[in-house]
């Protein structure tokens, strides 16, 4: 059984925001408008974090693209009074939109900010958006999947081919855009695979690894010259 | 003050069955909600540790609820016998309720 | 020395009887609130919960702090109602009913306020459906309903008596009260019976009001957020809702003795009595506020200690002020002596205590959800008019429904005054009598010797 995980490279991403803009197009992520970006009400599944320094204040240290980090110890499905977040058997942590009662529990559980609220009605469906996505309604929790729809896309075609799902056929947006290469995505029980040896290298870090959450999101943190 | 007539002696009577009817079926439901909850924990291999342990405490507290509920609506109605109105009373004052 | 029964409790049935203008008022006046708060419900509904103030990261804000507050104040009836009537408080006769009453009006209004948090009300059936134990807005669900239950035969039982003085009495509505009074005649069996299914209840009601508030303690202690995840918050909302219950129950007996001239009923030792238990809550409350505060600040974990800095002397400094100066230094220069202006102080620590206990769960709602662990810059949350509608209308539909309720039941128990009356002093006495060493000559009983 596939566990499907993300390395990403600290020293590589430049905080273009390619992978934020592919993720919304791939996924129907509404725009919200002016006035509610202005209330703080983006979605944004993937998100680049500009973190700073307390000695540095205004400075940006680095950026630190954040997607669902798909834990494996998920704070999120823990609390849902209805079945809407659940960990899948692959790893990845789906969103029900049908069933969720939009209570943000999940949201209020989840320490790195990764799920997201439709406040209001952002849009219908509409000519120019994925149709292998749905979209969401007003009122419920959404995230990033890690583009679920791709892996059936992808395992579809295969079995079409009947032939098994080969590295590479199945790629996030974010993955699959990034100009600098930085977001690598895999198979991390797969010991030969890229991002499974990626994850072994001594740069690797776990955000909030203290929690306990067990993310499937591995970052590599800056080489030594970066200080 | 009069007794009430037979037929509404018989209104009051079923709406106090009704009364005690509907008490069984809400807490009943709630029972069968709990066991419910369990079952489909168990079915979706979420773990049904959490339901289990709750109902374990649960169940009997709603069950205690539905025995007090019965116990006062026999213990009441049984006593007054098919009478719902005040005994007849001695032509001085009334002595409702509380009078050892 | 007693009263001849029957004469003395003329006031109690008074509101029952008769209807002045003043009750039209308050019934308009809480209608208003009623209104503006169904036009903000209306508004969120049509538009979604964009129309409050919430974003991200500050996903719940005011209904959830409600949710916190009202549940708190129901508290009021059963731990008083209930402990009193246990520990045989022979004070707590005219206090009972009142308590009773808020605690099934307030937990219909704090669940409520969850209902109003929904983002899809319409799906509201998937908890009943696809409900997950796991969560605790499942055990939330369950415990509430317990209480619920529980307060409702709580309140009823005991009222049957009085009831029975109804049918008997008036000539309105004589089914409902026939119906209602299971056929009550007062005779001994029935009496044991009542008695005994009243304590049942009272023992059983403690430990379901002790669960309720902790399990709404731990939708937020069992995350993992900074100040959230903390093992004391259990005991720690209990403590509060207790507090708040207890201050939510003075104000009502003051405003219903002054309309309804219940000043021989509830007098200030009723009042002196509940005052103390308030200074007690008051500075219990404060310990353990003190204990969680100082935990944290001395362990200075850097994302607990920046939602801490937040509270102190950040964007939130106001409220947390103003919430130590209204649970705390009010009530206690206000409680410290109760021997003059009894009623006066109790009213305005009281109403303190309730600013300060709103204030509370709101100070432990939003800074935590302000202040997310990863960079992402503080959230700020102002609530809109739909979220101070929506508070405005819980308070005043919790007010109508109780206003309501003093129009066709005594607020004040006729049969359990009575009962104090009749048989409480000598009750009292023997009781008195077993505490005491046994004599070879039991010493005369002094008439009036036990003044409770």
């Amino acid at each position: 059984m596939a566990r499907w995980g993300m390395v990403i490279d600290l020293d590589r991403c430049t905080g273009c925001q390619a992978c934020v803009i592919a993720c919304k197009a791939e996924n129907n992520v509404a725009a919200v408008g002016m006035t509610e970006a202005l209330h703080g009400r983006v979605i944004s599944w993937m998100q680049v974090l500009a973190e700073g320094d307390d000695e540095h204040p205004g400075e940006v240290r680095r950026f630190i693209p954040r997607p669902c980090l798909q834990c494996d110890d998920p704070p999120c499905t823990k609390v849902c009074p209805v079945y809407a977040t659940y960990r899948n058997p692959e790893g990845i942590v789906a969103q029900i939109y049908a069933r969720c009662i939009g209570c943000r529990f999940c949201m209020a559980a989840c320490p790195y900010n990764a799920k997201y609220f439709n406040w209001r009605q952002y849009q219908t469906d509409a000519p120019g958006q994925n149709p292998d996505v749905s979209v969401r309604p007003k009122g419920v929790v959404e995230k990033c999947t890690f583009c679920h729809h791709r892996l059936q896309k992808a395992r579809e075609r295969a079995g079409a081919e009947r032939r098994d799902l080969a590295p590479g056929d199945y790629v996030p947006a974010c993955a699959e855009t990034c100009p600098a290469r930085a977001i690598v995505f895999g198979d991390l029980s797969d010991s030969g695979s890229e991002v499974a040896r990626l994850a072994r290298s001594p740069r690797a870090f776990k955000l909030l690894d203290e929690l306990g959450t067990k993310p499937k999101v591995i970052y590599l943190r800056e080489g030594e010259s970066r200080g | 003050m009069s007794r009430p007539c037979a037929a509404s002696e018989r209104t009051v009577r079923a709406i106090q069955w009704a009364m005690a009817g509907a008490a069984v079926c809400f807490i009943g439901g709630i029972v069968i909600w709990i066991t419910h909850l369990i079952r489909t924990a168990w079915r979706l291999g979420d773990g049904p540790s959490a339901s289990i342990g709750i109902s374990l405490v649960a169940i009997p507290v709603f069950l205690t609820l539905l025995g007090v509920i019965l116990y006062v609506f026999r213990g009441l109605l049984a006593e007054a016998g098919g009478r719902i109105g005040p005994l007849p009373r001695p032509p001085e004052g009334d002595e409702q309720g509380g009078g050892v | 020395m007693a009263d001849p029964a029957g004469t003395g409790d003329e006031v109690l049935l008074a509101p029952i009887e008769r209807t002045g203008p003043g009750f039209y008022w308050v019934v308009g006046l809480l209608s208003l609130l009623v209104l503006w708060g169904a036009a903000a419900y209306a508004t969120q509904f049509v538009g979604g919960l964009g129309v409050t103030g919430l974003h991200q990261p500050v996903s719940w804000g005011f209904y959830v702090a409600n949710f916190v507050f009202f549940i708190g104040i129901s508290h009021a009836g059963t731990l008083i109602s209930a402990i009193l009537r246990l520990s045989r408080a022979e004070w707590r006769r005219p206090i009972t009913r009142m308590a009773e009453v808020i605690t099934v009006m307030v937990l219909f209004i704090g669940a409520g306020q969850i209902l109003v948090d929904l983002g899809r009300p319409d799906r509201i059936m998937n908890v009943i459906r696809y409900g997950r134990y796991q969560s605790p807005l499942l055990w939330d669900a369950t415990s509430i309903s317990a209480y619920l239950t529980a307060s409702i035969v709580y309140l009823y039982l005991p009222m049957i008596p009085d009831i029975a003085i109804l049918r008997d009495r008036l000539a309105k509505r004589k089914l409902l009260h026939t119906v209602l009074a299971l056929g009550w005649t007062g005779t001994l069996h029935q009496q044991k019976v009542l008695n005994r299914a009243i304590a049942i209840m009272a023992v059983l009601v403690i430990p379901i009001a002790v669960s309720v508030h902790s399990v709404v303690s731990f939708v937020f202690s069992m995350t993992l957020q900074p100040m959230w995840h903390s093992t004391i918050f259990g005991p720690y909302f209990v403590v509060g809702a207790i507090f708040s219950g207890i201050a939510a129950l003075i104000v009502a007996m003051i405003a219903f003795r002054r309309a309804y001239g219940l000043q021989s009923y509830l007098k200030p030792i009723h009042f002196r009595y509940l005052g103390q238990l308030l200074l007690i809550m008051s500075l219990l409350w404060f310990y353990f506020t003190f204990a969680e505060y100082l935990t944290g600040y001395y362990g200075s974990e850097p994302e607990e200690m920046r939602v801490f800095w937040a509270k102190f002397s950040g964007p939130f400094r106001v409220l947390f002020w103003a919430m130590a100066v209204t649970n705390f230094v009010i009530p206690v220069v206000m409680l410290l002596s109760l021997r003059r202006h009894t009623v006066g102080k109790v009213l305005v620590a009281s109403i303190s205590v309730l600013v300060g206990m709103w204030l509370e769960r709101f100070i432990i709602v939003v800074p935590t959800l302000s202040n997310p662990r990863l960079p992402f810059g503080e959230g700020i949350y102002w609530p809109t008019w739909v979220e101070w509608g929506e508070l405005a209308g819980s308070f005043g539909l919790f007010a109508l429904f109780y206003v309501l309720f003093t129009k066709f039941f005594p607020v004040i128990s006729i049969w359990e005054i009575r009962e104090g009356r009749e048989v409480g002093l000598k009750e009292v006495e023997e009781r008195l009598l077993t505490y005491l060493p046994d004599h070879a000559e039991p010493a005369p009983p002094k008439a009036g010797a036990v003044a409770r």
